[in-house]
């Protein structure tokens, strides 16, 4: 089975360990917990203990968050988060899938069922009592931060939409979180490429696949990335681009599933691979050229700005600091915390939202310290995270361009 | 369209070499984005800025001793530089540290006179430039030395050191004290944090402060504080009544990280970019000039347009000059050509492990203003130059902060001129 | 002067030295067991850790692959603590003659060696990493087996039964009284100390240096020819099964995944002195081709450590001249030196390969005790050693699996090697050594991608802090340790290893100043 996935590449990737130490210390997790020894020990170290048709007893590996700030970090080139999910698969299999991790890695199961009965159901999740019921029975922290359901999705919206006669067509990735959760977010970012001359295709989606791919369920996890990336070629094989705003998401396609999934030789997940861009790197690049529109009205406003580690991983530096800096009046402070702590869904999960919540306290803390009003992040898990956890808003930081623009 | 952003210089190496220039050119008014491949060799290096330790007796004073050693390595990056460029660079560096974001934290020391510092098993090593944290531990001073080792960091052993250190003539002794960090092991880094936290260091003082004799200075592996060491120095001092000093040890090393805090943060005031992650894959060339460099970003390549470019990428250590099972060398970032290595055929090694060894002084190949061989506007920095074997010499700071100030000046003129024309 | 008595000494500690004081002290029999460096650092130490399952004999020596194939079951039951059950493949590659498959079937089914055929298609999913373009492929049951296990588990049962085992102590003299061997006399290599061993008979079982203690006892002829080859060990493993070339047996025909390495070996280049280390640049070369044609980006992948074992190749002088070393017999030799030469109370075991170390010496034992006159059966084929007794193989996931059940409770001191602090004291003090290198064997100390660069100061530390080493005896241990690194590195130095080396080297110049230390 791990062969299946390609399991050699990764493999072959650790003989360039060093056993340097940079990669522990980027790691978010094994700086506030014991319970997960570091890239560097479950990574290339243990590697060299596993065969593939022998079991063993680890468990620790089932701690790394997935943030993929060793592999970044490593100046060597191991492929240290690939190789942690491609072990984490292997223990899962052993010791079975929770019925837990299977239901929250399938948001767009959740999405369909939570949107009809929004209210009710955000009530619902709100329910301290309930809570507590869900946290013994299906393991989910009761005081995890989940989202509230927008009661309407973002492809009803779309499909009302009128789009502009003229301008470059572009497809717009909006991802689950748009979709049930954040629909405004994704009119925003519409608006935002139609102020700058894009026709903007909304093509039928699904789910990019990578909360499953997260929690172990590579077969399933790979049906949802290639059926997603069929409906998205075709509209891509002319050469227009894809832009998305939910960072990671945008990098299960750019990478993470031809990497961890073994889909390298795929051809429409390769194209779609190849013009799949973040919204941010594309404006940034539009501005390059000269070719951004740069009308924004004064937004008078403190802003802190934190870059999730699955933008990180993009390895486009952080393009929205950029961007935000052409805000007239704008006054934005660059966090340098490592990470959040709820890297997906990870701190959903009862026995790891203690470890999520010490992982995302420095980050609350130089909010806290910044004197910032807002927090512009552009992963939308990491903004639930970050409301929770400073009780203060947090936008994707085209949603301050869209203010700036006075759309 | 094809993904691509144009800076003023592009710097390849995120090391001290790489974070220096492009900190420097950013300070100079350029537009600057640092693309590496990963962090660089700051959270591995002592924290000390060595210029000259050994040539090969070690060296008391290196401003004195530097004409001599140019003159019997002329192929040596200071030689190439010109013992000059050395002061210039290391005022930046230690006024860099004073501006940055540790509050009061500061280097001491200069070309006039080395520290002589001990290190984790207690030899005794020159360093020009040192943190205040470390500068108590110049073994030069007289007075009783007692080693504190914490047991839950497994790397760092003041017994040995401590022993050493006794039979270099100095009096000194080895302590243990217990801390609860509420984890069986803990590296430097995160005991560096606990160090940050005052009801820690007070819980830590207070235990130590029993164990120690009077007059004794104390020796403390170098975790004192990654936010603020200065604070942290300073405090433990205070609470115990001694002079405190740091001794590096192994990987990770929290004053080297505390460079690399430093430098990052001064990039990025001075408006520089950096993009970690990014290895760079591909060149583009216009007749003798380096005109782009394509980065590998996830999904696809990024076209990095630059006039200058610096190579700060290291030599075989961090892998950019590479040797393969073929026994012939690449420079693996942009191909340059390299100087130094031994002709085909010959031994590239020596069995003896402390004698010399044929591939040290590998580099690429520049001219005497640092620029790269058949290239008119990439300039090359730190590790990768040719001519040095730093870890023997004790040289390695001391020729990335060089070169780093030297590139940056040079392409800052070149700027100048270009406008002025 | 000291003196010891017993019935038989046994000079030579390597798998059939310590075999011989196995079977030897399980008879009943009270064994003095010397030898001069630490236990298994001659051949048995040196070399891939293949138990064959005599399919390389198969075709060239039928009498060779019975034997191994007999001796694979029995050692597998015996010693399973220390044997993987990797199984292994032969393999015709494109560089392989493809008729010789077919020879090799025959030769297996005549010897008894257990073979069965399976598809390359088969072979290339169990094993990814091999030559795509296979034209046949063969099960066998190869197995690989950790030396240092098997030689300390022989040792420690020997000494259960009462044997005294006396490493780091070379013979100097054999004491031989007209046409009787009475014993030994030997020198501690520590502390310079000579002890005379008196004993009934006295078994030579030094391996590639049985021609020199021959000649010591005042005995012609015995001509041990060292074969010596090199090996590479690799950074990882390559492939989970024993891998062979389908061929007659030639340079750099097998891998052997060993513990978290794979071995690939090896070479033949006869030499005089079984203390020659030397490694060619053309054979180190050469082998690395050799790798690439069974696994296609062998030559990218990381090689470790390289190193040399001498074979002994035993050949009777007595009557005729010298011949060539490959050719030579690999079928063991032994040399009743009573029958042979009219000299009682000696015994030579030499020749032979690890696979039948204990075949080798139970035939040893069998000539000792008709020497004293006494019938009394092995049953070494029987009985487990201590540590095997379940049977159960070792699995190359144990150390992981120990290091996560104990996670939180110790501290991790060699990283690549999963060696928690807990079980270096418990080593260092069960040893009672102030050599590094001994408690490097025996946990495998330093062995891993890194060769020592964190571990061996923090081991130097430890030691130190727990007054078992004073200063110079820690120093000593970091400075030899290097350059004994480095021995084995320097002519693999390519690659990934070499930003290793440059690394440790940063680490031990850079940071340690170890060149420095007063």
């Amino acid at each position: 089975m791990i062969d299946d996935l390609r399991h050699e590449p990764l493999r072959s990737s650790l003989d360039h360990c060093v056993k340097c130490t940079i990669c522990e210390t980027a790691c978010p997790v094994s700086n506030v917990t014991p319970l997960f020894p570091g890239p560097k020990y479950v990574g290339p170290q243990a590697e060299r203990y596993r065969a593939a048709a022998q079991p063993s007893d680890e468990w620790s590996v089932d701690y790394c968050s997935g943030c993929g700030l060793c592999t970044m970090s490593c100046p060597q080139g191991v492929k240290i988060a690939e190789l942690n999910a491609h072990a984490r698969y292997a223990v899962k299999q052993r010791k079975g899938m929770p019925l837990r991790d299977r239901l929250i890695a399938r948001p767009t199961v959740l999405g369909r069922l939570g949107t009809p009965v929004a209210p009710v159901a955000n009530a619902t999740l709100r329910a301290r009592p309930l809570r507590a019921v869900v946290e013994r029975v299906l393991g989910i922290h009761r005081d995890a931060p989940v989202p509230s359901f927008a009661g309407r999705t973002f492809r009803k919206w779309a499909r009302g939409h009128q789009a502009p006669a003229t301008g470059t067509k572009i497809v717009y990735f909006h991802g689950c979180g748009t979709e049930y959760y954040e629909p405004d977010v994704g009119e925003k970012v519409v608006a935002v490429l139609e102020h700058n001359g894009y026709r903007v295709e909304i093509p039928k989606q699904d789910c990019c696949g990578l909360p499953l791919q997260s929690n172990g369920l590579f077969e399933d996890a790979r049906k949802y990335v290639l059926r997603l990336a069929r409906a998205l070629a075709p509209h891509a094989r002319d050469g227009t681009l894809i832009v998305g705003n939910a960072t990671s998401c945008t990098l299960m396609l750019k990478r993470e599933a031809r990497e961890i999934l073994g889909l390298e030789d795929d051809p429409d997940l390769a194209l779609v691979s190849r013009q799949t861009y973040d919204i941010c790197e594309l404006l940034l690049e539009l501005h390059d050229r000269g070719q951004l529109r740069t009308d924004f009205e004064p937004v008078e406003e403190v802003v802190a700005y934190h870059a999730p580690c699955q933008q990180q991983g993009h390895w486009i530096g952080k393009p929205a600091l950029e961007l935000l800096a052409l805000v007239p009046g704008l006054e934005v402070r660059e966090l340098d915390a490592r990470c959040c702590g709820i890297a997906g869904t990870y701190g959903l999960k009862r026995e790891k939202y203690p470890i999520a919540m010490e992982v995302g306290a420095d980050l609350f803390g130089q909010v806290a310290a910044s004197g910032a009003e807002l927090v512009a992040c552009d992963s939308e898990t990491c903004r639930w995270m970050i409301e929770h956890g400073t009780h203060r808003p947090s936008a994707h930081p085209v949603e301050l361009l869209h203010r700036a623009y006075r759309l | 369209m094809s993904p691509s952003l144009s800076y003023d210089v592009v710097v390849l190496g995120a090391g001290v070499a790489g974070l220096s220039a492009a900190t420097q050119l950013a300070e100079g008014g350029a537009r600057v984005c640092v693309l590496a491949k990963g962090v660089g060799s700051t959270h591995l290096a002592p924290g000390t800025v060595d210029v000259l330790g050994y040539s090969p007796e070690r060296v008391e004073e290196p401003g004195g001793a530097l004409g001599e050693f140019i003159a019997a390595h002329p192929e040596h990056p200071y030689a190439l530089m010109g013992a000059q460029a050395i002061a210039p660079a290391l005022e930046w560096f230690a006024a860099c540290i004073e501006r940055g974001p540790q509050p009061g934290y500061s280097y001491t020391g200069g070309l006039a006179r080395n520290h002589l510092l001990p290190t984790a098993v207690g030899a005794i090593r020159p360093s020009a430039l040192v943190p205040e944290t470390m500068a108590a531990g110049d073994m030069r001073a007289a007075g009783p030395v007692c080693v504190v080792g914490v047991r839950v960091l497994r790397d760092f052993y003041a017994s040995v050191c401590a022993g050493n250190l006794r039979r270099a003539g100095i009096d000194a002794r080895a302590v243990e004290v217990d801390v609860d960090v509420g984890r069986v092991e803990a590296n430097s880094l995160g005991l560096a944090r606990c160090f940050d936290d005052e009801r820690f260091r007070a819980a830590f003082a207070a235990r130590l402060a029993m164990l120690l004799r009077p007059g004794e200075r104390v020796g403390l592996p170098a975790v004192l504080g990654l936010r603020d060491p200065h604070g942290a120095w300073s405090d433990l001092q205070r609470r115990l009544g001694h002079a405190v000093f740091e001794v590096p040890t192994l990987p990770p090393s929290a004053p080297g990280m505390r460079i690399y805090n430093a430098l990052v943060h001064a990039l990025r005031r001075g408006g520089g970019r950096l993009v970690l992650g990014s290895e760079v894959r591909g060149v583009e060339r216009e007749a003798g000039r380096v005109s782009a460099v394509r980065a590998h970003t996830s999904g696809h390549e990024t076209t990095y347009h630059a006039r200058w470019v610096v190579l700060a990428t290291g030599g075989f250590a961090s892998g950019a000059i590479e040797l393969g099972s073929d026994w012939r060398a690449r420079e693996t970032v942009l191909g340059l050509p390299l100087r130094g290595m031994p002709p085909a055929g010959e031994p590239r090694f020596g069995a003896d492990y402390f004698g010399p060894q044929p591939m040290s002084g590998v580099g690429v190949a520049v001219d005497s203003s640092l620029l790269a061989q058949d290239t008119e506007n990439v300039y090359v920095a730190g590790a990768a130059l040719p001519g040095a074997m730093p870890w023997r010499e004790g040289s390695g700071e001391g020729i990335s902060l060089a070169s780093g100030h030297f590139v940056a000046q040079a392409v800052l003129e070149h700027e100048v001129a270009a406008a002025a024309a | 002067m000291e003196k010891l008595s017993a019935d038989v000494l046994v000079i030579g500690g390597g798998a059939t030295g310590a075999g011989v004081a196995w079977d030897a002290s399980l008879r009943g029999l009270d064994v003095v067991l010397v030898e001069r460096g630490d236990l298994a650092t001659g051949t048995s130490g040196r070399f891939h850790g293949l138990l064959h399952s005599g399919g390389r004999y198969a075709v060239k020596d039928p009498a060779a692959a019975d034997e191994c194939a007999r001796e694979n079951v029995i050692v597998r039951r015996v010693a399973a603590d220390s044997v993987e059950d990797t199984g292994g493949f032969f393999v015709t590659t494109p560089f392989d003659d493809p008729a010789y498959a077919d020879r090799f079937a025959q030769g297996c089914r005549d010897s008894g060696v257990p073979c069965q055929e399976v598809a390359p298609a088969q072979a290339l999913r169990e094993e990814p990493r091999l030559n795509p373009r296979i034209s046949r492929a063969f099960r066998v049951p190869d197995a690989s087996i950790d030396v240092w296990k098997l030689v300390w588990a022989l040792s420690r049962g020997a000494q259960e039964r009462g044997a005294r085992v006396l490493p780091y102590h070379q013979a100097v003299a054999v004491h031989r009284d007209g046409d009787e061997v009475q014993g030994a006399r030997v020198r501690s290599a520590r502390t310079g100390q000579e002890l005379d061993i008196e004993a009934r008979v006295t078994v030579s079982a030094a391996g590639a240096w049985g021609g020199q203690l021959a000649a010591l006892a005042g005995i012609e002829g015995v001509h041990v020819m060292p074969g010596k080859g090199i090996m590479i060990a690799m950074n990882h493993r390559l492939v989970d099964t024993v891998i062979n070339r389908c061929q007659m047996p030639t340079d750099g025909d097998i891998i052997v995944p060993i513990r978290t390495v794979s071995v690939i070996g090896t070479t033949d280049v006869g030499t005089d002195d079984p203390d020659d280390h030397t490694v060619l640049q053309d054979e180190v070369d050469a082998m690395l081709e050799d790798g690439e044609r069974l696994i296609p980006g062998f030559k990218q992948a990381r090689a470790l450590r390289v190193w040399t074992g001498a074979r002994p190749l035993f050949e009777d002088r007595k009557e005729n001249g010298a011949s060539e070393s490959r050719d030579v017999t690999r079928a063991h030799a032994l040399l009743d030196h009573r029958e042979r030469d009219g000299v009682s109370g000696f015994v030579t075991i030499t020749g032979g390969k690890l696979t039948t170390y204990r075949l080798m010496a139970e035939e040893t034992v069998d000539a000792v005790c008709r020497q004293l006159g006494e019938a009394r059966p092995s049953r070494t084929a029987t009985e487990p050693l201590p540590g095997s007794e379940d049977g159960e193989y070792y699995r190359l996931a144990e150390r992981l699996d120990r290091r996560e059940q104990h996670l939180l409770e110790d501290q991790l001191i060699c990283e690549c090697e999963l060696i928690s602090r807990g079980r270096l004291e418990a080593a260092f003090r069960q040893r009672g050594t102030t050599d590094l290198d001994d408690i490097r064997r025996q946990l495998r100390l330093g062995m891993g991608p890194c060769q020592g660069g964190f571990c061996v100061y923090r081991t130097a530390g430890i030691l130190h802090g727990l007054d078992g080493i004073d200063t110079e005896q820690a120093n000593a241990a970091l400075v030899d340790y290097v350059a004994e690194r480095w021995k084995g590195e320097w002519p693999i130095l390519y690659g990934d290893q070499l930003r290793q080396a440059r690394l440790d080297e940063w680490i031990f110049q850079g940071i340690l100043d170890i060149e420095h230390l007063p």
